[in-house]
């Protein structure tokens, strides 16, 4: 147990060689996905290690004083949940970046991608471990944020582009949503700590806030895990690199939604709107997904919607919130992602061995992808429920779960067997397109045997297909990692057995049916899909989400556009004239409206030099505004600054001082250099503009005085300044009270500060730069 | 370098370092390093002024930036909270992060003050 201490060094490590990976990259070439793939390996060690230990009932928190806010830290919380998904996380892992060093090897960006993969695989531990919700939510858009990059890797492709912006504008919307169900959930439990969350769960689900608080997530939820109606982002995730698509859009990123709902179950479940909400979505997720993926040719996209189907039915599960539904959904998740990743790795070592990924082009493969061809069969088995794989053990368990549903618990049962059904049809359809030798080809499909047969990329659906294998015929080896999760998702202590036969019951009929369906379809399998061929294309042409999602977000930003011209027309007097009246129209009413329209002004103390020096500057100021000569005009405005800036010095203000001169200095100097192009006289402006800027100014002056008379003498609270005369020395270690206040009390509004400059460098330079640009092209010409 | 930028910059060095205790700081040092540069530039012209500056001056910019919040994100690792003033002693010497944070309020000053006029000079065609 102790070394679990060292998770949070090992999390440092991983992002490391994440971030050390494009260097590496260089030098190692695509064996820098081997180098790497160590490190997973430990954590995956590391948890296994930590399974055999760790009592069932008891879980590990390891406290970690870095955070965010007060009550927001990064701890870690290792018990059955999170080693259960941390293995898988980790597991996978593994096998990906092992896939990836052979998928990647002739690309030239291999570098970003082991970086982008690498810190996907942390975000996606630090999710899984977080004991604290603040850290799990900051995990949680970090995946968003990574996978957004992973989509768009090949970013020369518009489409590519189009899908990641789009799946990240809906998680970011969900990441957004559970933020808010989060602070919340903090406000009304007065903590984001889970171990002290799991608890509260009477408080939560009875308060008044209950039912904003699970909308809220849910829309989280349905976001990341892909739930009907806001699915419509995965299939188009799908443009990633196939890599990408085995490891997040199948096991570990799109399982994050439904890792939080068991996260939260024991605090936010059990209620009616848990029960009846989830399932509900949850089986049309299934239904949908499973009925849309058969009329689909491409493999990926064939797998895409089986894994929305796949999520569809955990989050049923999860929904259906029984201890039998939960044991199902946990097996299910290791199942799913044990099959799927693999079938992913598969696809893509198909798609570069023969170029394809349509069905109806491949076939014949069995004898030319040797072992891995294996591997498939093993991997569709899962897929379709048959003995003796994990994923008949899942699906057994799955509908003995979804019989004790507690709200339409018929319809749920006719949409699962229908569901698995289709898998079971799709499971046999591809079998038949990719491997049957009879089958007849319009074209032959030619397969390049280097990819078919390196074992770079076969490694890892080998060993998930032998994996999966190995634990549908030795189910117990997982059964001690079940109950410590169960034990934590429902306060419930339970000896779970896991076995191949059950017995004649109604789940083994149940699965005969399902069966009997499933062969069904595949028989009818060119009608049934050339029906649902045609009804995806109903649906895409009149119903299209992404682009009605597109259409959405480009109406939003024409309308945002249409705002923006009204309010930034262009014109610099308009926004001088605004921010002069409105600023002077507020401030006046706002300081006589509090305090009465009497000014105090006393006569008796004045200073002769400062008012000799304010009659220079003022004349400075006229004749700037009477010449009609510019460089004269601009250096009687350097006398008023320089005015200025000797009355800081007078009133012992050094620091102001020394910026003021250097500041108006070098203004001149750009204003000589800019206005030598300009010519030599002043155009002026028409008499009425002239007069009503005239008004406006000699308003503005006048109540600007008003208020400096006035402010003198308004203390609306203590001034802050005997706090900073008191303690600059002793808490800031500084004499000078000016400077203590830019770089330490204020430090704040200072970044803000240099951050608006920065940023008004690169506007300057830029519209600079363009102007130049133009005018050689003009040149050119 | 030529004399008087190097002068500039030794100058500008000594204000940054003395700004908490007298009057100076990373804004006047700042504005102080880039007139140097700009001086140069408007002598000898651009090209000559970017390659006596080790970097360009975004990278200025963004490493300023960069040190100014790794200063306001030290105090993290100690469980405080963000841009808290954390000192030691070094040699009889005082540092702390409100000296790396003016460090970098330093760095962007000069950078942005570069990038503006120098751009300004090449595409006015100055020289």
């Amino acid at each position: 147990m102790e070394l679990l201490q060292y998770l949070p060094y090992l999390l440092l490590v991983l992002i490391g060689g994440g971030v050390a990976a494009p260097v590496l990259a260089k030098r190692l070439k695509h064996w820098v996905g081997v180098v790497l793939a160590f490190i997973p390996l430990l954590f995956f060690i590391l948890f296994v290690r930590t399974n055999i230990i760790l009592p069932e009932t008891e879980s590990f928190v390891l406290n970690v004083p870095w955070g965010l806010i007060p009550g927001g830290d990064f701890s870690f919380r290792v018990d059955g949940l999170s080693l259960i998904f941390g293995l898988l996380v980790s597991g996978i892992g593994v096998l990906v970046l092992l896939y990836s060093a052979g998928y990647m090897k002739k690309s030239e960006h291999k570098g970003r991608f082991f970086l982008l993969l690498t810190l996907f695989m942390a975000a996606m531990l630090g999710l899984v471990l977080s004991e604290n919700l603040i850290g799990l939510f900051v995990f949680w858009e970090l995946t968003s944020v990574i996978s957004f990059l992973l989509i768009g890797f090949d970013n020369h492709l518009a489409k590519a582009r189009k899908a990641a912006l789009q799946a990240f504008l809906l998680t970011a919307l969900g990441g957004l949503s559970l933020l808010f169900a989060i602070i919340l959930i903090g406000n009304v439990a007065g903590t984001y700590t889970i171990s002290e969350l799991l608890d509260k769960g009477a408080l939560l689900t009875a308060h008044k806030y209950y039912p904003l608080i699970f909308i809220l997530m849910v829309v989280g939820v349905f976001t990341k895990s892909a739930q009907f109606p806001l699915h419509f982002w995965l299939p188009g995730a799908m443009n990633a690199p196939t890599p990408v698509s085995s490891y997040l859009h199948s096991a570990t990123m799109v399982n994050a939604g439904v890792f939080l709902l068991l996260r939260v179950n024991p605090f936010l479940g059990d209620t009616m709107l848990w029960k009846s909400v989830l399932p509900l979505f949850g089986a049309i997720t299934m239904f949908v997904g499973a009925l849309l993926s058969f009329g689909e040719k491409d493999m990926k996209r064939i797998l895409a919607f089986t894994t929305i189907s796949a999520l569809g039915t955990m989050v049923l599960l999860a929904g259906i919130d029984t201890d039998a539904s939960m044991k199902a959904a946990l097996v299910f998740f290791v199942v799913h992602g044990l099959y799927k990743g693999a079938l992913f790795m598969i696809t893509g070592l198909i798609d570069k061995a023969t170029g394809t990924r349509d069905i109806r082009k491949l076939g014949h493969l069995w004898k030319k992808l040797g072992w891995v061809s294996w591997a498939t069969v093993i991997a569709l088995l899962s897929m379709a429920g048959l003995p003796p794989m994990l994923g008949f053990i899942g699906k057994e368990l799955i509908y003995a779960a979804k019989m004790q549903a507690p709200y339409f618990p018929v319809i749920i049962m006719v949409l699962g067997i229908t569901s698995n059904a289709i898998m079971v049809g799709i499971s046999f359809y591809l079998f038949y397109n990719l491997f049957w030798p009879k089958r007849k080809l319009e074209s032959p499909c030619e397969v390049n045997c280097s990819y078919a047969r390196s074992s770079l990329l076969s490694f890892g659906p080998i060993f998930l297909s032998a994996f999966s294998l190995a634990l549908g015929l030795g189910p117990g080896r997982i059964s001690n990692y079940l109950t410590n999760a169960i034990y934590f998702i429902r306060a419930n202590h339970m000896e779970l057995h896991l076995t191949l036969w059950h017995g004649f019951n109604t789940v083994l009929i149940l699965s005969f049916v399902t069966v009997s369906l499933g062969v069904l379809l595949y028989i009818h399998r060119e009608k049934v899909s050339a029906r649902i061929a045609v009804f995806s294309t109903w649906l895409n042409t009149n119903y299209y989400f992404p682009d009605l999602f597109d259409k959405g977000i480009t109406g939003y930003v024409r309308f945002a556009a249409r705002n923006t011209d009204r309010i930034q027309h262009g014109y610099h007097r308009y926004y001088l004239i605004t921010f002069f009246v409105v600023t002077v129209s507020l401030v006046t009413a706002g300081l006589f409206y509090m305090t009465g329209a009497d000014i105090d002004v006393d006569f008796s103390n004045i200073k002769w030099h400062i008012v000799l020096l304010l009659i220079v500057m003022s004349f400075g100021a006229i004749y700037a505004v009477a010449s009609r000569s510019r460089i004269s005009a601009i250096l009687a405005l350097g006398v008023v600054g320089f005015g200025i800036g000797l009355i800081y010095l007078f009133y012992g203000a050094v620091d102001l001082a020394i910026t003021q001169f250097l500041v108006e200095t070098l203004v001149m100097v750009i204003f000589v250099l800019v206005i030598y192009h300009l010519p030599m006289f002043a155009v002026l402006s028409d008499k009425r503009t002239r007069l009503r800027d005239g008004i406006i100014a000699a308003v503005v002056g006048i109540f600007t005085t008003l208020i400096v008379l006035k402010a003198r003498f308004v203390n609306l609270s203590e001034p802050i300044s005997e706090f900073f005369v008191a303690n600059s020395l002793d808490l800031a270690h500084g004499r000078n009270i000016v400077n203590v206040i830019l770089v330490d009390f204020r430090a704040m509004d200072t970044l803000g500060e240099i951050t608006v400059l920065a940023l008004a460098a690169a506007g300057v330079v830029a519209l600079l730069k363009s102007r130049s640009s133009k005018k050689k092209n003009l040149k050119n010409q | 370098m030529t004399f008087v930028n190097r002068l500039l910059l030794m100058l500008a060095v000594y204000l940054l370092w003395r700004g908490h205790n007298e009057p100076g700081g990373g804004f006047i040092a700042g504005i102080m390093a880039s007139i140097g540069y700009v001086f140069y530039a408007i002598v000898f012209g651009t090209d000559g002024a970017r390659k006596r500056m080790i970097a360009s001056p975004f990278t200025f910019i963004g490493l300023g930036l960069l040190t100014s919040v790794t200063s306001a994100f030290i105090p993290l690792l100690q469980g405080k909270a963000p841009l808290t003033g954390l000192w030691t002693e070094v040699v009889g010497v005082a540092l702390g992060t409100p000296l790396l944070f003016d460090i970098g309020v330093f760095m962007v000053v000069f950078g942005i003050i570069t990038a503006i006029v120098l751009t300004i000079i090449e595409v006015l065609e100055w020289n």
